[in-house]
C-alpha cells in the first residue's frame, strides 16, 4: 500500500495518454461484457434446464413435424409412467400481439400439469382455478404483463404465424418465477388451440418429468425404441439438450461472438502494452534512480505491473458499472425480441475482472521485465 | 586498514562493446576513512563516475575487490546489492534526479519506503532531513516548482534520510549557478564535519574539490595521486 501513491502518480503522469487508454479499454471492455452477456443469454435456458428433470419428446425429423396424438396413450402407459410423470402436450404457437414487433414466447399447453411440470413458476391458486374453468384463459408472466401493460381480465388476441388461427384470450392469471426470464412467457390451453384448429389434434412436443436422473436414459430408450419403426419416430431429449438444438442452429454465430470477444481482448492487451511500454521507456532514468536508492528489480516489475493493472481495472469498472445500471438496473435490452432480458450475470462480472487484471499483467509483462533488467548505469546514462 | 569505510583494491573495469574491449579503470586502490571527505577529480572519461558507481554497487568491477562498511560487494546478488545500497549508500546526482510526480517530501521519503518504519517515523526522518537542508517550507512543492539549488538540496535530503554510511556525489554542483553551488558545498561540508558523514565527491570544479579533506586524481583510468 505504501507504494500505491507512486503507482497512482505515475499512472496519472500523462493524463491525456492514460485517459485515452482508459477510454479505449473501457470501450473494449463494454464490447466484451456485451458479447459475454449475449452468450450467457443465449445459453440461459440451458443453464436453467440443468436443474430440472424435464424431458421432451419431439419428432426425430425436427420440431416442424408434429407428433401423433395416439402417442399420448403410450406415454401414459405404465411402461413410461413408471419412470416419468406430469405428461404435457406443449405447442409452440409463435404468435404476436397487435404488431409483429410484439413477439414473445407463447404456448398452447395442457393446463392440468403446468404447476407440477414447470414448478419454478409460481401460479396463484385462484388464477389456476380460473384457468382450469375457462377454456380461452391465459396465464402470463409478470414481466411480460408489465411490458405490454396487460391487466387481469384483459382480452388479448394472438396473431398466429405458424397456426392459421388467432386465439382470443382472456388473461386469468399472472405468474412469477425465480428466474425472471421465465416471466416472459404466455400459456394458453392446448384444448382451446385444438378447438381453433378444428380438432386436428396437432401435438408439437410432449413434455414430462423424469422421476429421477437415472430414469432419463431409460425413458429415451423406451420411448424412442417404441416409435423406432413407426411412421413417426421420436427423439427424446432432456430440456438441456432441447435448448442445445437452438444453440446448434446458431453455432456459427456463437463461434463468431466468441472470436470477437477474443479479438477484443487481444486489442485491449496490445493497446495497454503500448501505453505501458511508452511510459516505462520514458522513465528509464527514474527507474535507474529508484534502483540506486535500493529498490530491486522486483519492485520495478511490481510498479509497472500495478500501473498497467490499475489502468485496465479502471477501464473495466466504468463499463461494468454502466452495464449493470443499464441492463440489470433499468432492464434495458439491445434487442428485446431476441433478448427479453440482457442481464449481466455474476460469472460475467468475474470474467470481466479477470480479463482486466490478466490483460493488464500480460500487457505489462515485457515492459516490466525489460525495465527491471536494464543495468542501472545504462539507465542513469540514458537521456530521455 | 580495517578502519576504512571504503576500501578499493586492485579494481579494474573494462567495458565491452561488441568485440571491442574498452578499459576504463586499471588497478585502482583507494581507501576512505570514516568521516573523511574525498574529492575525485580528473578529466572527462578518466573513469571518475565509473569508480563512484562501483563503490555504490550499481556496477560491478571486472577485477579487484571493493569493501564498503566492511561488506565485500563482489559475490553479492542483485538483491543483496540493492539492500546494501538502501542501508549504506546515499547517492547525489549531478542532475538531481528527483521523481517529478512526487513532492519534495515524497521524494525524500522514497528510500524510507524500503524500511519497516511507520508512517509517523518516516515523517520524523523526512522532516529532519529536510530541516538539515533548510527546506521544511517546501515540502509540498514538486521538483518543477523548485530552483536547481533547491532541487539538489532535496536530493541531498533524500540521500541522507536513511543515515547512510557513505555519501557519494557525482558532480553535485555541476548543474548549479554560483550561489546554489556555494550553498550545496557548505551543506556537504556541514554533513561531513557536523554529522561525520564520509563523502566521496566526483567533481571537475577545483573550488568544490577544495572543500574536501583530500583530493584524488584520476587520469586515463589510473590514480595519479592518492
Amino acid at each position: 500500500m505504501k507504494y500505491l501513491r507512486l503507482v497512482l502518480r505515475n499512472a496519472l503522469r500523462n493524463k491525456l495518454r492514460t485517459g485515452l487508454t482508459v477510454g479505449g479499454t473501457a470501450f473494449l471492455m463494454f464490447v466484451l461484457i456485451f458479447i459475454m452477456t449475449a452468450l450467457t443469454e443465449m445459453e440461459a435456458w440451458q443453464g436453467a434446464a440443468e436443474t430440472h428433470r424435464r424431458i421432451a419428446v419431439q419428432h426425430s425429423t425436427g420440431l416442424a413435424t408434429p407428433l401423433p396424438i395416439d402417442l399420448e396413450n403410450f406415454l401414459r402407459s405404465e411402461a413410461v409412467t413408471r419412470h416419468a410423470e406430469h405428461l404435457q402436450k406443449l405447442n409452440w404457437f409463435g404468435g404476436y400481439w397487435q404488431d409483429p414487433k410484439n413477439f414473445f414466447a407463447n404456448f398452447g399447453a395442457d393446463h392440468l400439469v403446468v404447476r407440477e411440470l414447470w414448478d419454478e413458476l409460481s401460479i396463484p391458486p385462484d388464477a389456476y382455478a380460473r384457468w382450469c374453468a375457462q377454456k380461452n384463459g391465459a396465464i402470463v408472466g409478470k414481466s411480460l404483463a408489465t411490458k405490454f401493460g396487460w391487466k387481469l381480465d384483459q382480452k388479448i388476441t394472438l396473431h398466429g404465424t405458424i397456426y392459421p388461427c388467432n386465439p382470443e384470450l382472456e388473461i386469468v392469471g399472472i405468474f412469477t418465477s425465480s428466474d425472471i426470464r421465465q416471466e416472459e412467457q404466455l400459456f394458453f390451453r392446448w384444448d382451446y388451440l385444438d378447438e381453433l384448429m378444428g380438432g386436428k389434434k396437432i401435438v408439437g412436443t410432449y413434455w414430462m418429468k423424469a422421476r429421477s436422473a437415472e430414469d432419463i436414459p431409460k425413458l429415451k430408450e423406451i420411448i424412442d425404441g417404441h416409435t423406432k419403426n413407426s411412421s413417426d419416430p421420436t427423439e427424446t431429449v432432456t430440456e438441456k439438450e432441447f435448448g442445445e438444438q437452438f444453440m446448434a442452429m446458431m453455432g456459427n454465430i456463437r463461434t463468431l461472438v466468441a472470436s470477437l470477444g477474443t479479438v477484443v481482448l487481444i486489442i485491449m492487451i496490445l493497446m495497454t502494452a503500448n501505453t505501458v511500454a511508452m511510459s516505462a521507456r520514458e522513465r528509464v532514468t527514474e527507474i535507474a534512480v529508484l534502483r540506486t536508492l535500493g529498490f530491486t528489480g522486483g519492485h520495478v516489475v511490481l510498479f509497472v505491473l500495478a500501473e498497467s493493472v490499475l489502468v485496465t481495472t479502471v477501464g473495466m469498472v466504468l463499463p461494468l458499472a454502466a452495464s449493470l445500471a443499464l441492463f440489470n438496473g433499468m432492464k434495458l435490452s439491445p434487442n428485446p425480441q431476441f433478448f427479453p432480458y440482457f442481464l449481466i450475470e455474476p460469472r460475467t462480472i468475474v470474467i470481466a475482472i479477470a480479463a482486466a487484471v490478466l490483460s493488464g499483467l500480460i500487457a505489462a509483462a515485457i515492459p516490466a521485465e525489460l525495465a527491471a533488467r536494464r543495468k542501472i548505469v545504462d539507465g542513469l546514462r540514458q537521456v530521455v | 586498514m580495517s578502519d576504512s569505510v571504503v576500501r578499493v583494491q586492485g579494481v579494474a573495469k573494462v567495458y565491452r562493446r561488441d568485440t571491442q574491449e574498452i578499459p576504463v579503470l586499471e588497478n585502482i586502490n583507494l581507501e576512505v576513512a570514516p568521516g573523511e571527505s574525498v574529492a575525485l577529480m580528473g578529466p572527462s572519461g578518466s573513469g571518475k563516475t565509473t569508480l563512484l558507481n562501483l563503490i555504490a554497487g550499481i556496477d560491478r568491477p571486472t577485477r579487484g575487490r571493493i569493501e564498503v562498511a566492511g561488506l565485500a560487494l563482489d559475490g553479492m546478488s542483485e538483491r543483496e546489492l540493492a539492500k546494501f545500497r538502501s542501508r549504506h549508500i546515499g547517492f547525489i546526482f549531478q542532475l538531481y534526479n528527483l521523481i517529478p510526480v512526487l513532492t519534495a517530501y515524497e521524494n525524500v521519503e522514497l528510500p524510507l519506503l524500503l524500511t519497516r518504519l511507520s508512517k509517523a517515523e518516516r515523517r520524523t526522518h523526512v522532516m529532519t532531513a529536510l530541516d538539515v537542508v533548510g527546506l521544511t517550507d517546501r515540502i509540498q512543492h514538486y521538483p518543477r516548482q523548485l530552483s536547481g539549488g533547491q532541487e539538489q538540496r532535496v536530493a541531498i535530503a533524500r540521500a541522507i534520510v536513511t543515515d547512510p554510511t557513505v555519501l557519494l556525489a557525482d558532480e553535485p554542483t555541476g548543474d548549479l549557478d554560483k550561489r546554489s553551488e556555494e550553498e550545496v558545498l557548505i551543506l556537504l561540508k556541514r554533513l561531513n564535519r557536523e554529522f561525520k558523514k564520509s563523502i566521496i565527491m566526483v567533481t571537475h570544479d577545483p573550488k568544490a574539490a577544495a572543500s574536501a579533506q583530500r583530493t584524488v586524481l584520476l587520469e586515463k583510468g589510473a590514480l595519479v595521486t592518492a
